[in-house]
């Protein structure tokens, strides 16, 4: 407690240390986007005359609320998105996990400010204590998640993934541990269950330096429609030939559904390899990641045989980076109509470093335009079919942006 | 030879060209006199020619990204080449030169074949002892100064092909060795900026070849290792054939 309030002391005059941690948060801001933003004058700024200016009303600021507003001042100067101060506690929460991704086996989504359970994966420890999609996970070892989700959400400019990931860390943990849980069910019942954590869903898939991660990949069939999810775009040796080997298996398909919804993204260039079995036009183009020093054109590079039926893209406020350049590239070629909610407007490595005076710094590296001339970071995808998930149709059993999709694509085949 | 190391990183790049130090007092050899020089310095055209094959092998590594690989190359005179990298969670990338068609194939993008700039670039580069063959590569070659790369004062030679843009290579005046190339390569992506440094002279069949890369591309840093290189090693001559699905593309654009 003393190394937080040292840390972080949100009201009050502050010490001479405190000054100093303050001092020196503010020259990694702007260091951190002299190097590392996409512009070598970021905004079109003189960035050095910024720091002239702004280091000055650092020095004279008496209380942590001030330092903030300084620091945001000067990222507003900038006029993009994804440049932000988070205060300590709320940093904190966005941080917040416990080692290990153990999981009771259900997913969540923040659906009007409560989380809701979307999906019990079956066989799991919460299909077997009957856990429903469409309950409401009230509390998670002993947190109330409402408020929670309310102080996030208040945060201008943080991702909905980012919010997303602080509530799902509240729901998993070492794998083995048992959890309590508090939910509402379908009456608004109160039940209490203490659930045991089992390893995620998937196989691990290492990538160089970054931590392994649990990645899966389903395909079947919704009648004569092909459907297609998968949690990230990594382990590429085994995820691109499933895709290949779904979507050649579809070749007779009514149309395809490509779900990714809650997928964060991942290995850029798998965007461009799955859109090669969609589009059979050579030449053409997701978008164009532009980055310090280089350019990169996200060109995709037709298969051989190519899916030429209609194709849903379900996407969500979770659908992030890697997500968003396959969904908006394909929207923007007129290839996908998109069925949603907009998407997290975090096509780029957004990344949360903390300060050393305790706060998070949020920024960007790069900006991604797609192929339809809009940026994708701040902006996101605008599906074509607002579609939201509800928790009474949840409780129902249907997923209304699946329905959507499919009703879509039977429309297709009957305007033939 | 000394193309092998670029041709495998076309794909990435951006560069801070590390150089300075002009010298204006002394006249500057004739960019031809410069390339001719490797030549000798690195076994002599007789040496070369009694190459016909060479297979190499060595290791790829992405430091910053933790990825370390196995790559292989084979190539055979006059201008076939087929190489292989398989690079852990990346998967393999196949690629290759045969009869003027270049291709590529990965589990990320899959088969394609290479057009335009991209295609000039792969080969040309697939040309079997380059070094001796400079003449049939490049129509215009011009020494342009002296300048520092890699700690060594070196010869700035810019060799233009018949179509693409030129490249810029570094040769060091004191030993005549290629110190660092930097081109334009182009890329499905788009063009990238390429800086590449080569060392650790090894002689294989009597030629010396740079065992050693790093190479900048598109902000990332890519290094090669050669620990081998095979000469005049028996290579399967159906190795430089395209594979089915590579050939039903080339199929495909030709409407068949």
């Amino acid at each position: 407690m003393a190394l937080i309030l040292a840390g972080a002391p949100l009201y009050g005059q502050l010490t001479g240390a405190q000054k100093q941690l303050n001092l020196d948060s503010f020259e990694t801001v702007w260091t951190t986007i002299r190097d590392q933003h996409w512009e070598k004058n970021p905004g079109g700024l003189d960035w050095q005359a910024v720091h002239d200016e702004f280091r000055p009303k650092i020095e004279k600021t008496e209380t942590m609320e001030d330092v903030r507003a300084v620091l945001r001042d000067m990222l507003d100067r900038l006029h993009q998105s994804h440049f932000a101060i988070l205060p300590f506690a709320i940093y904190q929460d966005i941080e917040h996990s416990e080692e290990g991704d153990g999981t009771p086996g259900f997913d969540v989504r923040a659906l009007d400010g409560r989380a809701i359970v979307t999906e019990v994966a079956p066989g799991s420890v919460a299909a077997k204590a009957r856990v429903q999609a469409g309950w409401e996970v009230a509390s998670a070892a002993g947190k109330d998640l409402a408020p929670l989700i309310a102080q996030l959400a208040s945060v201008p400019d943080l991702h909905e993934l980012a919010l997303e990931r602080a509530v799902m860390a509240r729901i998993t943990g070492p794998a083995g541990a048992t959890r309590r849980f508090i939910f509402l069910d379908g009456a608004n019942a109160s039940r209490t269950l203490d659930l045991r954590l089992a390893p995620p869903r998937g196989e691990m898939a290492p990538f160089g330096n970054l931590p392994p991660q649990h990645v899966w990949f389903e395909s079947k069939k919704l009648g004569n429609t092909g459907y297609v999810r998968f949690n990230m775009f990594l382990d590429l040796v085994r995820v691109m030939p499933s895709f290949g080997n779904a979507v050649e298996a579809c070749q007779r398909c009514d149309g395809m559904i490509i779900d990714l919804r809650g997928n964060p993204g991942g290995i850029g260039g798998m965007a461009m390899g799955m859109a090669g079995w969609l589009v059979d036009k050579p030449g053409q183009r997701l978008g164009t990641m532009y980055m310090r020093g280089a350019t990169l054109n996200f060109v995709i590079n037709p298969r051989a045989e190519t899916f030429n039926g209609p194709v849903a893209v379900l996407v969500d406020g979770s659908s992030a980076s890697t997500s968003e350049i396959f969904a908006g590239g394909l929207k923007d070629l007129g290839r996908a109509r998109i069925f949603g909610t907009r998407t997290a407007a975090a096509a780029l490595p957004s990344l949360i470093a903390k300060l050393p005076n305790g706060d998070g710094f949020q920024y960007a590296i790069a900006n991604y335009i797609s192929e339809g001339g809009k940026p994708l970071e701040g902006n996101g995808v605008t599906p074509d079919v607002e579609v939201k998930l509800t928790r009474d149709a949840l409780l129902a059993g249907h997923d209304p942006v699946v329905d959507a999709a499919l009703d879509w694509i039977q429309k297709r085949k009957g305007a033939k | 030879m000394r193309n092998l190391t670029r041709l495998i990183l076309s794909g990435v790049v951006a560069f801070g060209v590390a150089a300075s130090g002009l010298s204006l007092a002394q006249p500057l050899p004739k960019a031809e006199t410069i390339l001719d020089r490797y030549v000798e310095v690195t076994g002599g055209k007789a040496a070369y020619d009694q190459h016909k094959t060479e297979v190499l092998r060595g290791t790829i590594a992405f430091p910053a990204q933790g990825l370390t690989g196995q790559l292989t190359r084979y190539s055979a005179a006059p201008d076939k080449e087929y190489s292989m990298v398989e690079l852990g969670p990346i998967g393999k990338i196949e690629s290759g030169v045969a009869n003027g068609i270049a291709w590529e194939k990965s589990v990320i993008l899959g088969p394609r074949v290479k057009d335009g700039d991209e295609k000039d670039q792969a080969v040309r580069e697939s040309r079997f002892n380059a070094p001796v063959e400079w003449r049939k590569i490049y129509s215009k070659v011009e020494t342009t100064g002296v300048e520092t790369a890699e700690g060594e004062e070196c010869y700035k030679v810019v060799l233009t092909p018949s179509t693409g843009k030129p490249e810029t290579q570094f040769f060091s005046k004191k030993s005549g060795l290629l110190v660092k190339t930097t081109a334009t390569a182009a890329s499905p992506m788009g063009e990238v900026d390429v800086e590449v440094t080569v060392s650790d002279y090894k002689s294989f069949g009597g030629v010396l070849v740079p065992t050693r890369s790093k190479q900048k591309a598109g902000g990332q840093q890519l290094e090669i290792s050669i620990s081998n290189v095979g000469v005049n090693e028996a290579i399967p001559p159906d190795l430089f054939t395209p594979p089915a699905d590579v050939k039903a593309l080339i199929d495909k654009a030709k409407g068949k």
